[in-house]
């Protein structure tokens, strides 16, 4: 009996010191939010920087305008803050597009003339758009490269050969199977709340993964994004009994005179 | 949380060295064995293994020190775990895991300034016995 009351106590104890440290605000004491995005910040910088200097960012404002249109119009259907994302669009033939830390997002200009249409590219944008906002890209670069490699190119004390490494991780490679599919039903979401139906999207997966078969190098986004066919599925599955009241963002002669000008350059 | 109290016999002191050890294994472990709490355990699981047909001062004290592993590893176990899912998975950094990480600091501090304590005071034949611990090792161990 004796005993037991005495392991009652260590336990009671222990609960009680935890319970009455949690009590205090130690996340604004240690300011752990700010030192986070602080790293976030830095990480995102030195990301779009090597990419800036290897690859030409398109400022045109006729080609950056309808593709900011389409971001904003998904932003501000969801309640997500518009100014906080740095929107890329990159002269690059890939079909890809990708998020870096502290809400980059970068579209290549290969992906536009992939998409047959604006829901296509407004499905890429939203899928991209819920690994920024469920902050899966800060959870697979410390996965996949560590979180003292993070570290040390925060600081600037990173080797070149890594950080190297560390940007193809991102630009061409999948998240594990659960962000994956979290961020194409997030992205699903996002859709139907912006009235842009989410079949577009899962009919775009679907054609790119059939192509991919003949053309692996050119299609980075969806080689990258394994699975496409289960995914498809999913995505129509979740969105099947939604009524989604379509609504056009661009008019039909923008998203072509955007195409075509994207061919031309 | 410690006591010096009388033991049934005055122990020699090849086997106050060897009592002593047993605390030692623990605090070596501690160091050896960071970030991952089992490791303590084991080695003063190996330690007691090795030693449990020793003398019965040996053994009490070899089994206090392997106890006092158990509530540790527990605690330990729980904030390695809660900080690989903050690092890997989608676990997030919040008030309740930093203040349960300082509890786990302060109850493992305070099993180390014990052990340390302990191993000299049994190192000179002393009988420490820790509060519950002790209390458990005696039901545990026979003479």
């Amino acid at each position: 009996m004796k005993l037991f009351l005495q392991l009652i106590f260590i336990i009671v104890s222990f609960l009680g010191i935890w319970l009455g440290l949690s009590r205090i605000d130690w996340m604004t004491t240690f300011q752990v939010e700010k030192a986070s995005n602080d790293i976030e910040e830095k990480l995102g910088d030195l990301y779009w920087d090597i990419l800036k200097n290897v690859n030409d960012e398109i400022k045109d404002k006729e080609l950056v305008s309808p593709l900011d249109s389409l971001l904003t119009r998904i932003c501000q259907r969801n309640d997500i803050d518009r100014e906080k994302i740095k929107l890329h669009l990159v002269d690059k033939d890939e079909v890809n597009a990708f998020a870096l830390p502290d809400y980059h997002m970068v579209v290549y200009s290969g992906l536009i003339q992939e998409c047959e249409n604006e829901a296509e590219l407004c499905g890429i944008i939203a899928h991209e758009l819920a690994h920024l906002e469920k902050g899966h890209i800060m959870q697979k670069l410390v996965k996949e490269v560590g979180l003292s490699v993070l570290l040390s190119m925060a600081t600037n004390t990173g080797n070149p050969e890594i950080i190297k490494q560390a940007i193809k991780v991102l630009t061409s490679s999948a998240y594990d199977r659960k962000l994956e599919l979290e961020a194409d039903l997030t992205g699903a979401e996002y859709l139907i709340n912006s009235g842009i139906d989410p079949e577009a999207f899962a009919a775009f997966m679907f054609r790119m993964s059939a192509q991919e078969k003949g053309l692996p190098d050119q299609l980075f986004w969806v080689s990258s994004h394994p699975g496409s066919e289960e995914r498809t599925q999913a995505i129509l599955d979740y969105s099947k009994d939604r009524e989604v009241k379509k609504e056009m963002i661009l008019d039909s002669l923008q998203w072509v005179s955007l195409q075509e000008k994207l061919l031309k350059d | 949380m410690t006591d010096a109290t009388p033991f049934a016999y005055k122990p020699g002191e090849h086997e106050a060295e060897k009592a002593s050890n047993s605390y030692l294994m623990s605090l070596i472990a501690v160091i050896a064995g960071l970030p991952l709490p089992i490791i303590n355990l084991i080695a003063t699981f190996i330690f007691f293994m090795g030693n449990r047909k020793g003398t019965y001062f040996v053994r009490w004290h070899c089994t206090q020190a392997l106890l006092s592993q158990f509530s540790l590893l527990a605690i330990n176990t729980v904030g390695f775990w809660w900080t690989v899912s903050i690092l890997f998975r989608d676990g997030q950094v919040s008030n309740q895991y930093i203040a349960y990480m300082m509890t786990v600091l302060g109850f493992n501090l305070v099993e180390f300034v014990a052990t340390i304590y302990t191993a000299i005071q049994t190192r000179k034949g002393k009988h420490i016995v820790w509060w519950f611990y002790g209390d458990l090792t005696d039901v545990l161990c026979r003479k």
